[in-house]
Protein backbone atom coordinates (compact mmCIF):
# COMPACT_ATOMS: atom_id res chain seq x y z
CA UNK A 1 0.00 0.00 0.00
CA UNK A 2 1.48 3.28 -1.57
CA UNK A 3 1.42 6.20 1.36
CA UNK A 4 1.89 9.87 1.05
CA UNK A 5 0.37 10.04 -2.36
CA UNK A 6 0.14 13.68 -2.54
CA UNK A 7 3.99 13.92 -3.18
CA UNK A 8 3.39 12.15 -6.14
CA UNK A 9 5.48 14.36 -8.42
CA UNK A 10 6.00 13.96 -12.36
CA UNK A 11 8.52 11.71 -13.24
CA UNK A 12 12.03 12.44 -15.29
CA UNK A 13 11.37 14.92 -18.54
CA UNK A 14 11.05 12.09 -21.39
CA UNK A 15 9.05 9.80 -19.66
CA UNK A 16 7.22 7.66 -21.74
CA UNK A 17 3.25 7.84 -21.54
CA UNK A 18 1.65 5.01 -20.85
CA UNK A 19 0.49 2.77 -23.51
CA UNK A 20 -2.76 3.55 -23.20
CA UNK A 21 -2.43 7.14 -22.53
CA UNK A 22 -4.06 6.47 -19.62
CA UNK A 23 -2.72 6.63 -15.45
CA UNK A 24 0.56 6.97 -16.14
CA UNK A 25 0.73 10.30 -17.59
CA UNK A 26 1.62 12.45 -14.51
CA UNK A 27 -0.06 15.33 -15.98
CA UNK A 28 -3.02 13.41 -16.23
CA UNK A 29 -2.73 12.59 -12.58
CA UNK A 30 -2.02 16.16 -11.36
CA UNK A 31 -5.11 17.48 -13.01
CA UNK A 32 -7.14 15.14 -11.33
CA UNK A 33 -5.74 15.78 -8.12
CA UNK A 34 -6.66 19.40 -9.33
CA UNK A 35 -10.01 19.63 -10.63
CA UNK A 36 -11.96 16.23 -9.12
CA UNK A 37 -10.07 15.75 -5.55
CA UNK A 38 -11.86 19.45 -4.66
CA UNK A 39 -15.45 17.67 -5.67
CA UNK A 40 -15.41 16.09 -2.54
CA UNK A 41 -17.79 18.02 -0.30
CA UNK A 42 -20.02 18.16 -2.80
CA UNK A 43 -20.12 14.11 -3.49
CA UNK A 44 -19.91 12.89 0.16
CA UNK A 45 -23.10 14.69 1.25
CA UNK A 46 -24.81 13.33 -1.84
CA UNK A 47 -23.43 10.33 -1.20
CA UNK A 48 -24.80 9.91 2.77
CA UNK A 49 -27.87 10.74 1.50
CA UNK A 50 -27.93 8.07 -0.91
CA UNK A 51 -26.76 5.01 1.21
CA UNK A 52 -27.30 6.59 4.67
CA UNK A 53 -25.46 5.90 6.60
CA UNK A 54 -21.92 7.17 6.52
CA UNK A 55 -19.59 3.64 6.41
CA UNK A 56 -21.31 3.23 3.17
CA UNK A 57 -21.11 6.89 2.08
CA UNK A 58 -17.16 6.47 2.56
CA UNK A 59 -16.80 3.33 0.59
CA UNK A 60 -18.88 4.67 -2.42
CA UNK A 61 -17.17 7.82 -2.78
CA UNK A 62 -13.80 6.01 -2.29
CA UNK A 63 -15.35 3.43 -5.31
CA UNK A 64 -16.05 6.37 -7.39
CA UNK A 65 -13.09 7.81 -7.50
CA UNK A 66 -11.77 4.90 -8.07
CA UNK A 67 -13.77 4.50 -11.15
CA UNK A 68 -13.40 8.27 -12.28
CA UNK A 69 -9.63 8.20 -12.27
CA UNK A 70 -9.83 4.88 -14.21
CA UNK A 71 -11.66 6.64 -16.75
CA UNK A 72 -10.26 9.98 -16.24
CA UNK A 73 -8.41 9.96 -19.78
CA UNK A 74 -11.69 9.60 -21.29
CA UNK A 75 -13.00 12.67 -20.16
CA UNK A 76 -13.42 15.18 -22.53
CA UNK A 77 -12.09 18.51 -21.11
CA UNK A 78 -14.87 21.48 -21.49
CA UNK A 79 -17.57 19.29 -20.54
CA UNK A 80 -19.27 19.29 -17.37
CA UNK A 81 -16.57 17.61 -14.99
CA UNK A 82 -19.25 17.57 -11.79
CA UNK A 83 -21.82 16.27 -13.66
CA UNK A 84 -19.27 13.46 -14.90
CA UNK A 85 -18.50 12.89 -11.72
CA UNK A 86 -22.18 12.61 -10.38
CA UNK A 87 -22.90 10.15 -13.34
CA UNK A 88 -20.07 7.99 -12.06
CA UNK A 89 -21.39 8.53 -8.08
CA UNK A 90 -25.01 7.34 -8.78
CA UNK A 91 -23.87 4.49 -11.34
CA UNK A 92 -22.14 3.10 -8.46
CA UNK A 93 -24.49 3.47 -5.75
CA UNK A 94 -26.93 1.90 -8.55
CA UNK A 95 -24.35 -1.08 -9.27
CA UNK A 96 -22.73 -1.68 -5.68
CA UNK A 97 -24.94 -0.53 -3.05
CA UNK A 98 -28.89 -0.69 -3.94
CA UNK A 99 -29.08 -4.60 -4.16
CA UNK A 100 -28.34 -4.58 -0.51
CA UNK A 101 -31.71 -2.36 0.43
CA UNK A 102 -34.76 -3.32 -0.76
CA UNK A 103 -37.62 -0.68 -0.68
CA UNK A 104 -40.07 0.81 -2.45
CA UNK A 105 -39.09 1.75 -6.04
CA UNK A 106 -41.90 4.76 -6.28
CA UNK A 107 -43.73 7.20 -4.19
CA UNK A 108 -47.39 6.55 -2.96
CA UNK A 109 -48.76 10.51 -4.11
CA UNK A 110 -51.98 9.79 -5.22
CA UNK A 111 -53.97 11.87 -2.43
CA UNK A 112 -51.27 14.64 -2.45
CA UNK A 113 -52.47 18.02 -4.34
CA UNK A 114 -49.82 20.10 -5.47
CA UNK A 115 -49.46 23.27 -2.22
CA UNK A 116 -49.81 20.20 0.13
CA UNK A 117 -47.87 21.89 2.48
CA UNK A 118 -48.67 25.40 2.03
CA UNK A 119 -52.23 24.75 2.63
CA UNK A 120 -51.74 22.96 5.82
CA UNK A 121 -49.47 25.32 7.31
CA UNK A 122 -51.59 28.47 5.93
CA UNK A 123 -54.81 26.75 7.66
CA UNK A 124 -52.87 26.34 10.68
CA UNK A 125 -51.08 29.19 10.83
CA UNK A 126 -51.61 32.45 13.41
CA UNK A 127 -49.76 35.37 11.65
CA UNK A 128 -49.46 36.16 8.33
CA UNK A 129 -46.92 34.61 5.74
CA UNK A 130 -46.13 32.02 8.82
CA UNK A 131 -46.03 29.25 6.45
CA UNK A 132 -42.72 29.79 5.65
CA UNK A 133 -41.99 30.29 8.97
CA UNK A 134 -42.44 27.00 10.88
CA UNK A 135 -40.14 25.54 8.06
CA UNK A 136 -37.36 27.20 9.72
CA UNK A 137 -38.39 25.47 12.78
CA UNK A 138 -38.50 21.86 11.54
CA UNK A 139 -35.43 20.23 13.00
CA UNK A 140 -32.65 19.08 10.66
CA UNK A 141 -32.92 15.15 11.42
CA UNK A 142 -36.57 15.91 10.38
CA UNK A 143 -35.83 17.08 6.97
CA UNK A 144 -33.16 14.71 6.36
CA UNK A 145 -35.83 12.01 7.50
CA UNK A 146 -37.89 12.80 4.90
CA UNK A 147 -35.48 13.06 2.09
CA UNK A 148 -34.24 10.05 3.14
CA UNK A 149 -37.92 8.35 2.98
CA UNK A 150 -37.79 9.11 -0.51
CA UNK A 151 -37.51 6.84 -2.93
CA UNK A 152 -33.70 6.54 -4.28
CA UNK A 153 -34.57 7.76 -7.70
CA UNK A 154 -36.48 10.31 -6.43
CA UNK A 155 -34.19 11.30 -3.78
CA UNK A 156 -31.58 11.61 -6.07
CA UNK A 157 -33.58 13.83 -8.87
CA UNK A 158 -34.33 16.02 -5.70
CA UNK A 159 -31.27 15.80 -4.34
CA UNK A 160 -28.96 16.84 -7.98
CA UNK A 161 -31.59 20.00 -8.58
CA UNK A 162 -32.32 21.16 -5.38
CA UNK A 163 -28.62 21.47 -3.61
CA UNK A 164 -26.61 20.91 -6.89
CA UNK A 165 -28.55 22.85 -8.87
CA UNK A 166 -28.37 20.79 -11.97
CA UNK A 167 -30.96 21.78 -15.16
CA UNK A 168 -33.22 18.77 -16.12
CA UNK A 169 -30.85 17.93 -18.71
CA UNK A 170 -28.31 17.66 -16.62
CA UNK A 171 -30.54 15.42 -14.37
CA UNK A 172 -31.21 13.38 -17.32
CA UNK A 173 -27.67 12.28 -18.00
CA UNK A 174 -26.30 11.81 -14.83
CA UNK A 175 -29.76 9.27 -14.07
CA UNK A 176 -29.72 8.17 -17.38
CA UNK A 177 -33.61 8.81 -17.90
CA UNK A 178 -35.70 11.38 -20.10
CA UNK A 179 -36.33 14.44 -19.30
CA UNK A 180 -39.70 13.99 -18.78
CA UNK A 181 -38.98 11.01 -16.44
CA UNK A 182 -37.05 14.23 -14.56
CA UNK A 183 -39.50 16.45 -14.39
CA UNK A 184 -42.18 14.24 -13.17
CA UNK A 185 -39.49 12.56 -10.40
CA UNK A 186 -38.89 16.00 -9.11
CA UNK A 187 -42.99 17.07 -8.94
CA UNK A 188 -43.77 13.91 -7.30
CA UNK A 189 -40.88 13.50 -4.95
CA UNK A 190 -41.07 17.07 -3.74
CA UNK A 191 -44.96 16.31 -3.06
CA UNK A 192 -44.22 13.09 -1.27
CA UNK A 193 -41.15 15.42 0.50
CA UNK A 194 -43.72 18.00 1.32
CA UNK A 195 -46.28 15.05 3.49
CA UNK A 196 -43.55 13.76 5.27
CA UNK A 197 -42.71 16.91 6.50
CA UNK A 198 -46.16 17.84 7.01
CA UNK A 199 -46.69 14.60 9.62
CA UNK A 200 -42.97 15.42 10.95
CA UNK A 201 -44.62 18.74 11.75
CA UNK A 202 -47.88 17.41 13.25
CA UNK A 203 -45.73 14.70 15.29
CA UNK A 204 -43.50 17.84 16.83
CA UNK A 205 -46.72 19.71 17.17
CA UNK A 206 -45.06 22.62 15.21
CA UNK A 207 -48.72 23.29 14.35
CA UNK A 208 -52.06 23.64 16.07
CA UNK A 209 -54.30 20.83 14.68
CA UNK B 1 -47.24 41.61 -23.66
CA UNK B 2 -50.24 39.70 -22.58
CA UNK B 3 -51.10 39.26 -19.02
CA UNK B 4 -50.90 35.74 -17.23
CA UNK B 5 -53.04 34.51 -14.55
CA UNK B 6 -52.82 33.14 -10.83
CA UNK B 7 -53.72 29.80 -12.16
CA UNK B 8 -51.27 29.74 -14.89
CA UNK B 9 -48.40 31.31 -12.76
CA UNK B 10 -49.13 28.73 -10.49
CA UNK B 11 -48.95 25.89 -12.49
CA UNK B 12 -45.59 27.20 -13.81
CA UNK B 13 -43.90 27.51 -10.53
CA UNK B 14 -41.72 24.33 -10.36
CA UNK B 15 -40.44 25.22 -13.52
CA UNK B 16 -40.19 28.55 -12.62
CA UNK B 17 -38.14 27.80 -9.65
CA UNK B 18 -35.76 25.43 -11.36
CA UNK B 19 -34.94 27.64 -13.99
CA UNK B 20 -36.50 25.96 -16.62
CA UNK B 21 -38.80 28.55 -18.13
CA UNK B 22 -38.09 30.54 -21.50
CA UNK B 23 -36.47 33.68 -20.39
CA UNK B 24 -39.61 35.40 -21.87
CA UNK B 25 -41.74 33.41 -19.91
CA UNK B 26 -39.95 33.79 -16.45
CA UNK B 27 -39.59 37.00 -17.05
CA UNK B 28 -43.77 37.52 -17.14
CA UNK B 29 -43.82 35.58 -14.30
CA UNK B 30 -41.40 37.80 -12.51
CA UNK B 31 -43.75 40.80 -13.47
CA UNK B 32 -46.85 38.95 -12.13
CA UNK B 33 -44.91 38.10 -8.58
CA UNK B 34 -43.82 41.51 -8.34
CA UNK B 35 -47.58 42.44 -8.14
CA UNK B 36 -49.54 39.65 -6.92
CA UNK B 37 -49.04 38.82 -3.12
CA UNK B 38 -50.95 35.45 -2.60
CA UNK B 39 -48.82 34.10 -6.00
CA UNK B 40 -45.47 35.29 -4.59
CA UNK B 41 -46.39 33.94 -0.51
CA UNK B 42 -46.59 30.60 -2.64
CA UNK B 43 -43.65 31.35 -4.70
CA UNK B 44 -41.40 32.14 -1.98
CA UNK B 45 -43.12 29.20 -0.08
CA UNK B 46 -41.22 26.93 -2.77
CA UNK B 47 -38.12 28.29 -2.90
CA UNK B 48 -37.76 27.64 0.67
CA UNK B 49 -38.41 24.36 0.40
CA UNK B 50 -35.99 24.19 -2.17
CA UNK B 51 -33.14 25.88 0.14
CA UNK B 52 -34.01 23.74 3.08
CA UNK B 53 -32.97 20.94 1.42
CA UNK B 54 -29.39 22.07 0.34
CA UNK B 55 -29.39 24.29 3.95
CA UNK B 56 -30.49 21.28 6.27
CA UNK B 57 -29.51 17.87 4.44
CA UNK B 58 -25.68 19.32 3.88
CA UNK B 59 -22.28 17.54 6.22
CA UNK B 60 -19.20 17.87 6.38
CA UNK B 61 -16.83 15.25 4.90
CA UNK B 62 -14.74 13.67 7.39
CA UNK B 63 -11.47 14.64 7.44
CA UNK B 64 -9.30 11.61 6.99
CA UNK B 65 -11.64 10.66 3.83
CA UNK B 66 -9.61 12.50 1.25
CA UNK B 67 -6.43 10.89 2.99
CA UNK B 68 -7.88 7.36 1.88
CA UNK B 69 -8.42 8.36 -1.23
CA UNK B 70 -5.17 9.83 -2.14
CA UNK B 71 -3.82 6.63 -0.65
CA UNK B 72 -6.11 4.39 -3.01
CA UNK B 73 -5.57 6.53 -6.08
CA UNK B 74 -1.63 6.34 -5.31
CA UNK B 75 -1.78 2.02 -4.52
CA UNK B 76 -3.32 1.81 -8.42
CA UNK B 77 -1.04 0.25 -10.41
CA UNK B 78 0.61 2.51 -13.37
CA UNK B 79 -0.86 0.93 -16.25
CA UNK B 80 -4.39 -0.59 -15.06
Amino acid sequence: MASGATGRVAGSDGHAPAPDGQAEDPELRSRFEREVLPLLPSLYPAALRMTRNPADAEDLVQETYLRAYRGFSGFREGTNLKAWMFRILTNTFINSYRKRQREPVTVQDDDIEDWFLYDRLGGTATEESAESEVLERIPDEDIRGALEALPEGFRMAVWLADVEGFSYKEIAEILDIPIGTVMSRLHRGRRALEKALWERVRERGLVRD
Amino acid sequence: MSEIDCEHVLKEIELYLDGELDPSVSARLDEHLSTCTPCADRSDFKRRLKVLISERCGCDVPQDLIVKIRARLAALPPNP
